[in-house]
């Protein structure tokens, strides 16, 4: 008799969640409950912060504004931005975390399980470079430690309140501003995508052991633009410049003459390039007025 | 078999009820007017003290830069014009000091935001670079007497987002619409003239300043952080909407809190 009555009972509770499921998908579209904002569509980069940085190129020496340690400042002085005309590095791709503070537009879209309806992932291609990330969020983990890495990482995300938060592993290094600010790839990224509107704000919390004393935080806005279409980005290389073979354009410690350009310009001390994550805080203000004082 | 079958009846009819309820509880925001005040409604707790981390465009909030510097702007040919006639000392000397430190540029520049509720309609942003409160209001409208202010005057809301809320159904399946409120939205008018970055870039009074408040807690660390988006649309000197997004991370107290009067400099 116990045994009958438990077996309707769970009859009972099947019907009523294969109800529930099927008012759940009738509503929405979407099954499990959680908000999910439509980030589809492609996203113009009107690029009006750090402009310069992301369009013509930041000044050699500007590396203000963030965390960095000695060795990060190191290996940026040691940076020779022809190094960018190497043949094996003139078509490499931006990486997941620079890619969204970079030159190009986003066209965003996603994939759906066609039976449950469920988003399996994001598809995000870059319009600089043309490359292509896909953050999962069907649960799946990310890849072991040992696994490759590569420009665009590995990517999980999941709906947090109105935002897209995503968790990037397994990056090549790069750099964080494009004067050869490094980035390590021991770090990882968190990013948090947030649709407001016909507005996309994506913000990147940078976590990196190697070259980082704090998380870098910054943010990007994009305007969705219904009209917008992505070409397609075809990189080839060409020789630049001759050079001999195996040479590695960089500078050795003390002998980059272009490291003043940014100091000049914009009436800073040069000093105050190793200050690193203090220059972030409004109470670096003191320090910048007691040595224009001085 | 009659009293089983009964029973199991009574079961499911309960599991509906409580299914249905809970649906019906989650869509009655969106039906019915919400009596709360805005202190009740608010969604996260923005109160408190904030520090603005300068990480991008650092040498045009962290310094006053050059003269005739405009990267990243979508000006017009007047606003080129009125940026490229900018005159600090006159600004100085015309009790015009503060012009940089309005809404639209105010929360751009370093400095700490202390945030409390003056009551339970107006949240209140205090800024200590330049010494500047902001009032946002989040009940009626401008008055129509209303003197223009470098500050403006303020409207907010918490934005509604439909959403399917979880129900209390048996193993988690229940559910229906719901709202969930998120981020804050602030509409700024009645401004009076000034700067959108501190060396003379020009918004006219016909700018309409509207930002987005995005509160998240980092993942990693566990401190709290917003965004402030903000967009600024202004006929008279710009092209197009301009767009750009702050981040302050909060504080757990407000010891660094640093007054420090508006400068052109």
């Amino acid at each position: 008799m116990i045994t009958k009555i438990k077996n309707l009972a769970v009859a009972s509770l099947a019907l009523y969640a294969m109800m529930t499921g099927s008012m759940l998908n009738a509503q929405s579209g979407t099954a499990g409950g959680a908000y999910e904002a439509d980030l589809q569509g492609y996203w113009y980069n009107p690029l009006y912060e750090d402009n310069r940085d992301r369009g013509e190129g930041p000044y050699i020496g500007d590396y203000l504004g963030l965390p960095l340690n000695e060795a990060a400042i190191q290996a940026a002085e040691a940076w020779d931005p022809t190094i960018l005309s190497l043949e094996e590095r003139q078509c490499n791709d931006y990486s997941a975390d620079y890619a969204a503070h970079s030159i190009g537009s986003q066209a965003i879209w996603k994939e759906v399980d066609p039976f449950t309806n469920e988003t399996i992932a994001w598809r995000l291609r870059l319009s600089w470079m043309g490359g292509q990330r896909t953050i999962w969020m069907d649960g799946r983990p990310h890849p072991p430690e040992g696994a490759p890495h590569t420009w665009l990482g590995f990517s999980t995300g999941e709906w947090v309140g109105p935002t897209l938060v995503v968790t990037t592993t397994h990056l090549k290094n790069t750099w964080l501003r494009r004067n050869g600010v490094p980035r390590s790839d021991k770090a990882y990224v968190v990013q948090y995508f947030t649709r407001l509107g016909n507005l996309l704000t994506i913000v990147d919390h940078i976590y990196d052991p190697v070259y980082l004393t704090e998380p870098l935080v910054r943010s990007s806005d994009y305007i969705l633009d219904p009209a917008g279409k992505m070409a397609t980005f075809i990189c080839e290389t060409v020789e630049e410049a001759p050079r001999d073979l195996g040479v590695v354009p960089h500078y050795l410690p003390g002998e980059n003459t272009s490291l003043s350009e940014f100091f000049e310009t914009f009436d800073v001390p040069m000093g105050i390039m190793h200050d690193g994550a203090a220059t972030m805080y409004p109470e670096y203000l003191d320090k910048l007025e007691a040595i224009r004082n001085d | 078999m009659k009293t089983l079958l009964s029973s199991s009846m009574r079961l499911f009819s309960a599991c509906v009820f409580v299914s249905s309820s809970s649906m019906l509880f989650a869509q009655l925001p969106q039906d019915e007017p919400d009596l709360r005040t805005a202190r009740e409604m608010a969604p996260v707790d923005l109160t408190g003290t904030w520090v603005s981390v300068i990480s991008e465009d650092w040498r045009y909030r962290m310094v006053t830069p050059p003269a005739g510097e405009l990267h990243g702007l979508p000006l017009n040919q007047l606003a080129e014009d009125v940026m490229n006639a900018w005159n600090p000392d006159a600004d100085e000397t015309s009790g015009l000091a503060c012009k940089g430190y309005a809404a639209p540029n105010l929360m751009s520049l370093p400095g700490r935001a202390r945030i409390s509720w003056e009551n339970d309609e107006t949240l209140k942003i205090e800024y200590d670079y330049g010494e500047q409160t902001r009032l946002l209001h989040f009940d009626g409208s401008p008055p129509a007497d209303a003197e223009r202010s470098w500050q403006g005057y303020s409207l907010a809301q918490w934005i509604r987002q439909t959403t399917l809320a979880r129900g209390i159904g048996f193993f988690g399946v229940g559910g229906g619409l719901g709202d969930l409120l998120g981020p804050l939205e602030i509409t700024t008018t009645n401004l009076r003239e000034g700067y959108l970055r501190k060396n003379g870039v020009p918004f006219s009074e016909d700018a309409v300043l509207k930002e987005y408040i995005v509160w998240r807690r980092d993942t990693v660390t566990g401190a709290e952080w917003f965004s402030l988006i903000s967009t600024v649309e202004d006929p008279t000197y710009l092209r197009g909407l301009y767009i750009r997004s702050s981040e302050f991370r909060k504080e757990t107290d407000d010891s660094m809190w640093s007054p420090r009067p508006c400068s052109v400099r």
